[in-house]
């Protein structure tokens, strides 16, 4: 088993009130899994992702990632990040090579050869000497990944990595992460409010209510892969999702 | 278009020169000791050219002020990142910079004097101090705006705290820093020249001193003028730095 949530709970402190933004919540993520996080706004979905990077810590409960308590962040667990995160002093290269680079291994020529090669595949070779600033939104996101990745991270956790992107470029980045998913066997935890993307992404959907934040329902998605988002199964498993969050309730 | 925005800062300074030498060698209005006359001063350049002594006070104003600068450097850019990563540090000390960094650099020189006598080490513990607070509030601004997402994907990435202050602080803050030195050096310049009037026997502010008192004005013209030519490098330097830092 990759991760382990034991009955976590959170609250943040505002200024008048506390805030509960997770309650008891648990749950088992499998190795090779890709689990989807969704629910609104407020559930406490990305402060539960963020929990299992280790950025945050619970207040109760504990969470394990395979068998060890996560006490802080690690290369163990990569982290995609809503907004954009290349660090924009590097060009595109140094930027997907800073974990490598960290451990101060000597091996920069397989390094660099390892970065070219990732960055080929998705479409970036020609963008290796840019600098973070000169790439669109998609472009960036597909980098961070490729830098989590070339770090050998056995989990990814992805916070709503692609809900800045136009809708055409997301359903490649989702397609692109499928095909990474495949090749590195990678277990990832994706949080999304979006229900098309969650349905086509996740072996399972974690279905999210807030107030305070918790989980509703797990539930395996049925339909094969590749999916179509046009066939039938896909569009009424997407209904059924759709009324377990509550979205068609009056 | 273009050549008429390259031109129009020139346009201001020649009239003033026009007028200046009206004012002066052209119509006699005013006298060589109230305000010497263009010629006056390219005659005076002249000859401090030719005897060797520009080069010589030039060059010991700008090595006290490279000193001075690298000095306060190598104390403020360090120190603030420190500053500005542990509250804790930076609470304790923020009274205390904040009381010295008003005080003018120049009621430092009595001291400086005492401490390292009359000449280069005075001068340059003068403009050490003009210039060593800007770039550490500076730096400690830049490290305390470093993007949390930053310091949060290195981690991710398994960087240690002394990967990520290296690796993102610095890098991030440096733009912060290159401002602090720019400020810092026009409050170097200003140092200089006092400091070297005061306490040392080189320099363009010693020229400057010692030609009023020689009665050449024509000479504290040509000093004056070269040190605005050096500010005016010094800040052409920095925003070429900056236009290839600012990302």
């Amino acid at each position: 088993m990759a991760i382990d949530i034991k009955n976590v709970s959170k609250s943040f402190v505002t200024k008048d009130k506390d805030f509960m933004a997770l309650k008891d919540v648990s749950l088992h993520v499998d190795d090779g899994e890709l689990i989807c996080l969704l629910g609104p706004s407020g559930c406490g979905k990305t402060t539960l992702l963020r929990m299992v990077a280790g950025l945050e810590e619970p207040d109760e409960g504990e969470i394990y990632d395979r068998g060890e308590l996560v006490e802080s962040p690690s290369k163990e667990r990569g982290f995609i990040f809503q907004q954009y995160s290349l660090f924009p002093w590097l060009n595109v290269l140094d930027n997907v090579m800073f974990g490598l680079n960290l451990s101060g291994e000597n091996i920069k020529e397989e390094n660099l050869a390892a970065a070219e090669r990732y960055l080929e595949r998705v479409g970036l070779a020609d963008f290796k000497y840019s600098y973070p600033h000169e790439l669109s939104g998609g472009m960036k996101q597909r980098v961070a990944i490729i830098r989590s990745l070339l770090n050998h991270t056995p989990v990814l956790l992805m916070d709503e990595p692609f809900s800045a992107v136009d809708m055409l470029n997301r359903h490649t980045l989702q397609e692109q992460l499928i095909g990474v998913w495949k090749r590195f066997e990678t277990t990832i935890l994706f949080v999304t409010h979006d229900v098309d993307e969650a349905v086509y992404l996740a072996d399972k959907i974690v279905v999210m209510d807030k107030g305070p934040g918790r989980i509703k329902d797990v539930v395996e998605v049925p339909l094969e892969r590749p999916r179509q988002r046009e066939s039938r199964e896909f569009l009424d498993f997407q209904d059924e999702i759709e009324k377990l969050l509550g979205v068609w309730e009056p | 278009m273009n050549i008429e925005k390259k031109v129009l800062p020139f346009i201001l300074p020649t009239i003033l020169l026009v007028i200046w030498f009206l004012l002066t060698d052209g119509l006699h209005m005013i006298p060589y000791y109230i305000l010497p006359s263009p010629v006056n001063v390219f005659t005076a350049a002249w000859t401090l050219l030719a005897n060797g002594k520009l080069a010589m006070h030039t060059s010991s104003t700008l090595i006290k002020v490279f000193s001075g600068i690298m000095l306060a450097s190598v104390v403020a850019i360090p120190l603030g990142i420190i500053l500005g990563w542990y509250e804790t540090l930076d609470r304790l000390s923020s009274l205390i910079i904040s009381i010295l960094r008003p005080i003018p650099p120049i009621s430092w020189i009595p001291f400086s004097i005492l401490w390292f006598g009359i000449g280069l080490s005075s001068a340059v513990f003068v403009i050490f101090i003009g210039c060593v607070f800007s770039v550490l509030v500076y730096t400690i601004d830049g490290v305390k705006r470093t993007d949390n997402v930053f310091i949060e994907a290195a981690q991710t990435l398994g960087a240690n705290n002394w990967s990520i202050l290296t690796k993102i602080v610095l890098p991030s803050s440096l733009p912060y820093i290159v401002s602090g030195l720019k400020v810092g050096v026009s409050i170097a310049l200003m140092c200089t020249v006092s400091a070297e009037m005061i306490a040392s026997s080189k320099g363009l502010g010693y020229m400057i001193l010692t030609a009023s008192q020689l009665f050449q004005p024509g000479t504290v013209v040509v000093g004056m003028i070269i040190i605005g030519i050096i500010g005016i490098v010094f800040d052409y330097g920095f925003r070429m730095a900056q236009e290839r830092i600012f990302w």
